[in-house]
């Protein structure tokens, strides 16, 4: 694969001038189930692979995605990106330049403890069916539950023109459970995701009782739960909103294409933004955690870089064109979903530095406001506006947690806000997601419980 | 353009369906897909990347002794690798659990020709030309403003195409093309940012008008450089076709899927007859609708597509059907069976969700509007509750309007209410009908909606 590799990168320098060229190669093999209820809406296989090439053309990129490993379509594909590149970059202002890296050769291969591919499609479907039953089973207005799984083995094989070649094996393992109650007019959703790139261990580590009895408990209580009266309130937020209010409301804005869009971070590069107590980290050498790997799509070794030091902001996560304009280093987060797509700047494992608090002193210091457990959807904009959905929450009064309430959501300005946090606790969680920014990448984010002095809650009583 | 040909296609998926009949399969659907698509993207105010993309492949449900097993492969030129896909399939259907409500996959069906889904002019686009409308696009949204930064966007266009056959006698292939051009935008002055303003043009025929995009864009993101709070309160809502693509997709459309329903994961169940909207509400999915972006012969099992009557002045009339649900119903498929191309089994979806307009202008929508707020695009409305209807997302921006005009814009503004409150307080519908993605629709006026200032 090396030798085609090089070859095709080769026609693309030599034949066409280009300043850089790239070919990354995939082999995948993917199984998915769906079950609604009790009944296994399909089990699904399969097998892809093709090749993504890119070049750097008179500073335009040219890419192009086939599925094929065959030669001379390879050949035609990369001077079909050639040419497209130069083309348009007849009308380029700034021509794009690369960052300096280091040339690898490696080769990276996972081991997991229990191989998926091991695993029969008999036992992955009695795993998932558990997960469906213990949620039906756990009371009677549960009315529906679904679970979708999804593991992915691969080998990537990446070659670039600088003289880097590494394989590295892709494994993820993934499930989204959902469930929805009913009772008396009142409907209730409830959801969890899992996902691991150590191995289908995971169902070790939580059993599938455990999840389906998770989602179902959730859909339950809110039953009772109450919508509340939008505002602006003191809240405490619990590992799994904090990790997506990292993720959403920071973390986006640090991905240095957006910071370069205009994006408030670019301007405040080692400035105080947030209290003290903030520190966040995006981290791609948590070994199993889901958003791990050695290598990114460019061919950058992966590593734990820090965005914010207690409320300074110390770094933005990079791909090799945007290191090159912020004189900086790539940070290994350029990520492809596949071999259709071109690798961006995406998060890895981003989370919240614990510091000392624990649960009960950052909810002892709240006389009205919310506890806010588990979220459900979240989204940043450019101008730090960030909203996340909350499926888990509760009110606080005079310290002490309430009754719950149902489908809010929090709001409000990322530099705002980080001046805002009054309390960080000393525990620390990490939830597995997926991020959404054209492609899909697998993510992981988290922290440990926090405090905000206040922030806006929108709820429609 | 080098593309497979009808035939190739038709036969590659009739023929993987015997195969897999003859290597024991009781029923077998083989659904086979090409795209191939050409960007010029747009990034940090200049056309910098280039892309093209070929993928082709092919999905295969097989049934054995009632039970589904599905599999894809995108080498669709080598017969070994076709064989292994339908071994696949047929392995993941034994492992599988027997459906007892399963009665069969859809039979043979005669198809209507959609119209204006496919312009040869597209298909042949050379990416030069490309190059030209995506500058055009640029140079619109940059004269507005010097204020103005077009940070992403770009055009694409792309042909599509895709085979259906299965054991029940369908046999299907429909082609069509989409030319795409969108620019993101913000404003920046000091230290305020606006937030992200987007424009975008999309159709199946070449009608598209990159210097409106690009102005559009630039307009929207000048007008929400300066803001100022509203206050907490419900007001009236003017919802435009951003903000009701984004809301719709997670509320309304999942309670008119008949698996939902089935399921009692809708609000909508046993409301069949029922008013659950105002009046002047009507709509419905219309896998017909002559140039609509989900516009094609048949859905993704190979039944024709048609037109639902979903909501009728306000009174619910059909749910949206796949085969399978319809025949737990004893009724008929209302061709709602989405698929994300190979690699998915078809799963309920809407073809074009139309809501059929009012006789308001935009204009006089805004002049009989005393006190409320315009709503261009929405964040967080993935978070809504999918079951119950409940949001509480974000407008970035909102427009405030008094009197009948608009008078400031404000950011950060939470609006907070149930998608089936809101459908029933619908005041005025627009006559601005515009597609957007799988919604056609005007703008909306809906009364009382809660909205948290800062």
């Amino acid at each position: 694969m090396k030798d085609l590799l090089t070859k095709i990168n080769h026609i693309a320098t030599q034949k066409f001038g280009a300043q850089y060229a790239e070919a990354r190669a995939q082999k995948m093999v993917k199984t998915m189930l769906t079950l609604k209820e009790e009944r296994v809406e399909a089990a699904k296989q399969g097998i892809e692979s093709g090749v993504a090439l890119r070049v750097l053309v008179n500073g335009t990129w040219g890419f192009a995605s086939v599925g094929s490993l065959d030669h001379a379509i390879l050949e035609d594909a990369v001077s079909d990106a050639c040419k497209m590149a130069k083309m348009a970059s007849s009308h380029l202002k700034q021509p794009i330049k690369l960052s300096d890296t280091k040339v690898v050769t490696d080769r990276v291969r996972s081991k997991p403890k229990k191989n998926p591919a091991d695993i029969s499609m008999e036992d992955k479907i009695k795993t998932a069916m558990t997960v469906n039953k213990t949620g039906l089973g756990y009371d009677k207005r549960i009315k529906s539950f679904t679970i979708d799984y999804l593991d992915l083995m691969g080998t990537s094989y990446f070659a670039n023109s600088d003289g880097s070649s590494i394989e590295q094996d892709k494994l993820y393992v993934w499930a989204r459970i959902a469930g929805s109650a009913h009772n008396e007019g009142i409907f209730t959703f409830s959801r969890e995701e899992i996902g691991s790139t150590a191995g289908y261990e995971v169902f070790d580590e939580v059993s599938p009782e455990n999840l389906g009895e998770k989602v179902a408990k959730r859909a339950i209580e809110q039953l009772g739960a109450k919508s509340l009266k939008g505002g602006t309130f003191p809240v405490v937020l619990g590992p799994n909103v904090v990790g997506v209010f990292v993720h959403e409301a920071f973390g986006h804005l640090a991905e240095a294409d957006l910071a370069l869009s205009g994006g408030v971070l670019a301007d405040n590069l080692g400035k105080k933004i947030g209290s003290d107590l903030v520190t966040f980290y995006d981290d791609g050498t948590i070994v199993g955690s889901f958003g791990a790997f050695k290598y990114d799509d460019e061919g950058v070794q992966t590593q734990k870089t820090l965005l914010i030091k207690d409320g300074v902001v110390a770094g933005l996560m990079h791909n090799r064109e945007t290191a090159q304009k912020f004189n900086a280093q790539p940070t290994g987060n350029a990520r492809a979903e596949d071999f259709r797509v071109e690798p961006i700047i995406r998060m890895r494992c981003t989370y919240m530095e614990p510091r000392d608090h624990s649960f009960e002193e950052l909810v002892e210091n709240v006389k009205q406001g919310f506890y806010f457990k588990s979220f459900r959807g979240g989204q940043a904009n450019l101008d730090g506006t960030f909203q996340v959905g909350i499926q888990e929450g509760y009110e606080i009064v005079n310290g002490e947690i309430g009754a719950p309430v149902r489908d809010a959501s929090i709001s409000g300005n990322t530099l705002e806000t980080l001046n805002k946090v009054n309390g960080v606790g000393k525990d620390f969680l990490l939830d597995p997601g997926r991020c959404g920014k054209g492609q899909t990448a697998f993510i992981s984010d988290g922290g440990p419980h926090i405090s905000i002095k206040e922030i806006m809650v929108g709820g429609s009583a | 353009m080098a593309v497979l040909k009808k035939e190739v296609m038709v036969d590659l998926a009739e023929n993987t369906v015997s195969k897999a009949l003859k290597n024991g399969a009781s029923e077998a659907e083989a659904y086979v897909y090409e795209g191939q698509a050409t960007n010029i993207g747009i990034e940090l105010g200049q056309i910098s990347k280039t892309n093209r993309i070929i993928d082709r492949g092919l999905g295969i449900r097989v049934v054995a002794e009632k039970a589904m097993g599905f599999a894809y492969t995108n080498v669709i030129n080598d017969p070994t690798a076709i064989g292994d896909v339908i071994s696949r399939a047929l392995s993941a259907a034994r492992a599988s659990k027997p459906d007892p409500d399963w009665k069969g996959l859809p039979g043979n069906e005669t198809y209507a020709s959609p119209e204006k889904t496919f312009d040869e002019r597209v298909a042949e686009l050379e990416s030069g030309e490309l190059v030209k409308v995506a500058a055009a696009m640029l140079e619109a949204a940059g004269q507005v403003d010097k204020r103005v930064f077009p940070i992403e966007g770009g055009i694409g266009s792309a042909y599509i195409s895709n085979a259906v056959a299965n054991s029940s006698g369908i046999s299907g292939f429909d082609k069509g093309t989409v030319i795409e051009c969108s620019i993101a935008t913000v404003a920046k002055e000091g230290i305020s940012v606006t937030p992200v303003c987007f424009e975008f043009n999309a159709s199946r025929s070449y009608e598209v008008d990159p210097v409106w995009v690009g102005k559009e864009a630039a307009k929207l993101a000048l007008s929400a450089l300066k803001t100022k709070s509203v206050e907490t309160k419900s007001t009236t809502l003017i919802l435009t076709q951003f903000a009701l693509q984004d809301l719709l997709a997670y509320t309304l459309i999942n309670a008119v899927r008949a698996d939902s329903v089935q399921r009692n994961q809708s609000a909508f169940k046993g409301k069949i007859g029922e008013k659950v909207a105002s009046d002047k509400l009507t709509v419905c999915d219309d896998g017909l609708f002559a140039g609509g972006l989900r516009t094609w012969a048949f859905d993704g099992e190979g039944v024709p597509h048609k037109k639902t009557a979903v909501i009728e002045k306000g009174i619910l009339r059909s749910f949206l059907y796949d085969s399978y649900s319809a025949k737990k119903e004893g009724k008929e498929s209302t061709g709602n069976a989405g698929r994300a191309g190979y690699l998915s089994t078809p799963s309920i979806d809407t073809t074009n969700f139309h809501i059929l307009r009012g006789d308001k202008k935009a204009d006089e929508m805004l002049s009989e509007t005393d006190d409320g707020l315009m709503v261009y695009y929405l964040q967080g409305a993935h978070s809504s509750n999918p079951v119950s209807g409940e949001f509480s997302v974000v407008a970035t921006p909102a427009w405030k309007i008094k009197k009948g005009e608009i008078t400031h814009c404000s950011r950060g503004v939470m609006l907070a209410g149930n998608i089936f409150e809101v459908l029933k307080n619908i005041s005025l519908v627009g006559s601005n009908e515009r597609q957007m993605g799988q919604l056609i629709s005007p703008w909306i006026q809906v009364e009382n909606v809660r909205v948290i200032g800062k």
